[in-house]
């Protein structure tokens, strides 16, 4: 055809094609990268024990920060999450205590946490995608409001968690810790979730919300399923929490929240939506605990800790743009 | 009976009134084409039968039986599919996910069923194989897609409805000829299945190309069908502009006086960067150089380069004899360049903002002005404004409560406050309708009489013979032909445009 003859070819590079398909490749560079330097300034740390703890402490900011993909892929956000956590954290501790520590009740308070996660998730996708609030602001109000639950169902810090329950969460099956399950459990079901129409249907949303709408789309389900999916990774996260403090607090998650935004940002995904992944997030969470590890391992001054976990918060961020800006060019 | 009828159909935003009383009567088996000015209410139209504007009054009938299209979702089912002028698209999702989008195949109830979304997709896919490109394959996202290839997604992404009533509106503004001439391939098929079709497009030749019957509207209301066998285009013009009688000029044969003042303004040489190489050109003071050929050769490129918006890998630009070296459109605006898209959403309306705000930044930047004094500036948006026709409200209205050719013409008003030397036109009537064309050209004509040097580049070729002093035809990323007086036919546009580079 005359017309295609005169097209003008365009390089497209193996590297750019890699970038497009993997677009947390840059994230997991600097995942290496600061892997190799706990490595050299504490040689423990990268040895079994030491990626046990690393898992056992960041697993509920990964958990969270998955939960916070979900809802950022239709371009939305939830600021609650943190609330979310310490909510169920303390329900199920509350819980646990009045029904006692064996396995049965254990899990039907588990199930509960997962109802109240669950249910928080609706709650934030009723006020943001039926009532049409601006979702910053929404949900930062219903953290608040989710906060003040969690304060009416224990008041102080300090309840303890049966022992069956964190044992199980620091333990080992078959010579394995846990946590190693834990990873591939939530290795399999991400998997599932990146193939649900569920998840085409959140970034086809979050790239253009309008579009969506006219396409058919069933627009506000959507963005409220989405909610509710990051609720229930939420509470996911708040098991973890309670499985490594051993313990209920009403403020346990309040500081984890924008952490989660952060590593989904690290991660590769666009705040603006249509665009990220899952993965990315999870290696975002971990790049947050391997720099406070870091910096700790660095025997960085305990008062120039903050400042130099805020400044390589911001290098990952900057060096990560760089890379993929310059794949991607 | 007629497959779908509309009857008294209406449509007002706040005190806008968009569609003042539309009727419509399609039949199984037609293309019935629907034709009007912008802001006629033809996409208002089209929106309500797709579900995605309510109307205020009036009837939908679908096989003579009343339906309430109450949202996309119901209009689907009824069997109605859409290609919207705006395009609808995902575009970080593949070419294969969104022609599926509206209707997931899916397994086990919640997963997407790859096998089948691939199979689905190709099958429309293959319909464009020859004609839709490079880069083009159903795994590409669609945001690594040309404009072109973005369209076809989405007429792909409408005929994957599969539904007996198809709405086009405006399909064909962004496809070449082998694309469009595909296209009616298709609906030619369509219609042989006796599918009720709508086509709107503001190009006549297409209209009669395709069309079976058609039917107009201006200011909102239906003003006539009729068979496009019984009819021509200047009758279809006439009806479409009413009292207004007077169309796209026919410029004279420019003066041969003129080029013994000939003073050159703009001077290009050997400008290569991506998508163009070693272009060369001069445009002098009163002159209009038109950019030809086929969509994508490098004529928007080139435009941009000057502008500063786009990359320049080699060669030189000389602005009144001084070196151009725009870095950013910054730069150049405050050199005395003005560039004006086609692509207006992208590069030209302040989304949202207020019809003044889109008519003085230039203003501002050119003046070096710091503080916002609306009231000072009323003056000089308004005689801007009006010297374009443009309709609209009060200077406080969005813009975006305009129809898209009183939208353009905003986008040109910031141009006009503080003239610039060069006004480089790229594509700026797309989705334009005749009368807006008609001021524009006029305009365009008269501020080169003025002394401003203007290079407009249009995929119309009307446009470019009609308006046009000289013509470069560009081919592949470099300028094969000149044509300049008595050679500039639509004849040697099309030879030049076509010819394998």
């Amino acid at each position: 055809m005359a017309a295609e003859a005169t097209l003008i070819p365009r390089k497209t590079s193996g590297l750019k094609r890699l970038f497009e398909r993997f677009p947390f490749l840059p994230a997991l560079v600097i995942l290496v990268v600061l892997f190799a330097l706990n490595g050299f300034y504490q040689p423990r740390s990268i040895g079994l024990v030491g990626i046990t703890g690393l898992l056992k402490t960041y697993m509920p900011l990964m958990l969270l920060a998955v939960a916070q993909t979900y809802v950022v892929y239709a371009g939305d956000i939830d600021l609650s999450v943190g609330a979310i956590v310490s909510l169920v954290n303390v329900t199920i501790i509350v819980l646990m205590q009045q029904w006692g520590g064996e396995a049965l009740p254990v899990l039907g308070a588990m199930a509960v946490g997962i109802g109240v996660g669950l249910a928080c998730g609706i709650i934030n996708g009723i006020v943001v995608a039926a009532f049409r609030l601006q979702a910053i602001v929404a949900t930062f109000a219903t953290s608040i409001f989710f906060t003040g639950l969690a304060l009416y169902v224990l008041p102080v810090a300090g309840a303890p968690a049966p022992a069956a329950f964190w044992r199980t969460y620091g333990g080992r099956f078959a010579e394995i810790p846990f946590v190693f399950y834990v990873v591939v459990v939530l290795a399999v079901l991400l998997y599932l979730l990146a193939r649900t129409r569920l998840a085409t249907q959140l970034l086809a949303v979050g790239d253009d919300a309008q579009g969506a709408f006219q396409s058919g789309l069933p627009v506000t389900a959507i963005r409220m399923k989405g909610y509710a999916l990051c609720g229930l990774f939420a509470a996911l996260a708040a098991f973890c929490v309670t499985g490594d403090t051993a313990s209920g607090d009403p403020l346990v998650g309040g500081k984890m929240t924008l952490s989660a935004v952060a590593a989904v940002v690290l991660g590769g995904s666009a705040l603006s939506g249509g665009f990220g992944t899952v993965v990315g997030s999870v290696i975002g969470a971990l790049i947050i605990g391997l720099i406070s590890s870091l910096v700790y391992f660095m025997g960085t001054p305990s008062e120039w800790q903050n400042l130099v976990q805020g400044l390589a918060i911001l290098l990952a961020l900057m060096a990560g743009i760089l890379v993929g800006r310059r794949a991607r060019a | 009976m007629p497959k779908l009828k509309l009857s008294g159909v209406s449509k007002a935003y706040g005190a806008t009134v968009a569609l003042r009383r539309g009727d419509l009567e399609i039949e199984s088996g037609e293309v019935h084409v629907l034709i009007g000015s912008n802001g006629s209410g033809k996409s208002t139209l089209c929106k309500i039968v797709a579900g995605s504007v309510r109307p205020d009054s009036g009837e939908v009938l679908l096989d003579g039986k009343p339906v309430a299209v109450s949202g996309p979702q119901a209009s689907r089912a009824l069997g109605i599919g859409i290609f919207y002028q705006e395009l609808s698209l995902a575009a970080h999702r593949t070419v294969a996910e969104n022609i599926c989008l509206p209707d997931m195949p899916v397994s086990a109830g919640v997963f997407v069923d790859k096998v089948t979304l691939e199979e689905r997709a190709a099958r429309y896919v293959r319909l464009f194989e020859d004609v839709a490109g490079e880069g083009f394959s159903a795994d590409a996202p669609v945001n690594s897609l040309r404009a072109d290839q973005r369209q076809l997604v989405e007429i792909m992404k409408a005929l994957a409805s599969e539904a007996p009533v198809l709405i086009f509106d405006e399909p064909t503004s962004a496809l070449d000829r082998a694309q469009v001439d595909r296209f009616f391939e298709i609906l030619r098929d369509l219609k042989k299945e006796a599918r009720a079709m709508v086509f709107i497009s503001h190009r006549m030749d297409e209209i009669f190309a395709i069309g079976d019957r058609v039917t107009v509207i201006r200011d909102g209301e239906t003003v006539g069908t009729s068979r496009i066998a019984e009819t021509d285009p200047a009758a279809v013009v006439r009806l479409m502009v009413g009292e207004q009688d007077e169309l796209a000029p026919q410029t004279p044969e420019p003066e041969q006086a003129r080029t013994t003042t000939r003073e050159v303004l703009l001077s290009v040489s050997g400008l290569s960067g991506p998508g163009f190489v070693n272009i060369g050109f001069e445009v002098a003071r009163g002159e209009i150089l038109g950019f030809g050929g086929l969509h994508g050769q490098g004529q928007s490129s080139v435009l941009r380069a000057i502008f500063g918006a786009g990359l320049v890998s080699a060669g030189e630009i000389m602005l009144k004899g001084e070196r151009l070296a725009a870095r950013t459109p910054r730069d150049a605006i405050r050199r005395g360049v003005a560039y004006v898209s086609g692509d207006r959403g992208r590069d030209g309306v302040i989304q949202g903002r207020p019809i003044i705000e889109n008519v003085t930044p230039i203003h501002y930047l050119r003046n070096r002005l710091t503080i916002a004094r609306p009231s000072a500036l009323r003056d000089k948006a308004l005689r801007a404004l009006e010297a374009l026709h443009t309709k609209f409200a009060t200077l406080s209205h969005p813009i975006n409560s305009l129809s898209g050719g009183n939208q353009q013409k905003v986008v040109i008003a910031r141009w006009l406050i503080d003239r610039p030397d060069i006004l480089l036109l790229d594509d700026p009537t797309k989705g334009i309708d005749l009368s807006a064309k008609a001021d524009l050209f006029a305009l365009i004509r008269k501020l080169a009489e003025e002394g401003m040097g203007i290079v407009l580049y249009s995929s119309e070729d009307a446009e470019l013979l009609n308006n046009a002093d000289r013509i470069l035809v560009f081919n592949g990323g470099s300028v094969t032909r000149e044509l300049t007086g008595a050679d500039r036919t639509r004849y040697n546009l099309y030879h030049a445009a076509y010819e394998a580079a």
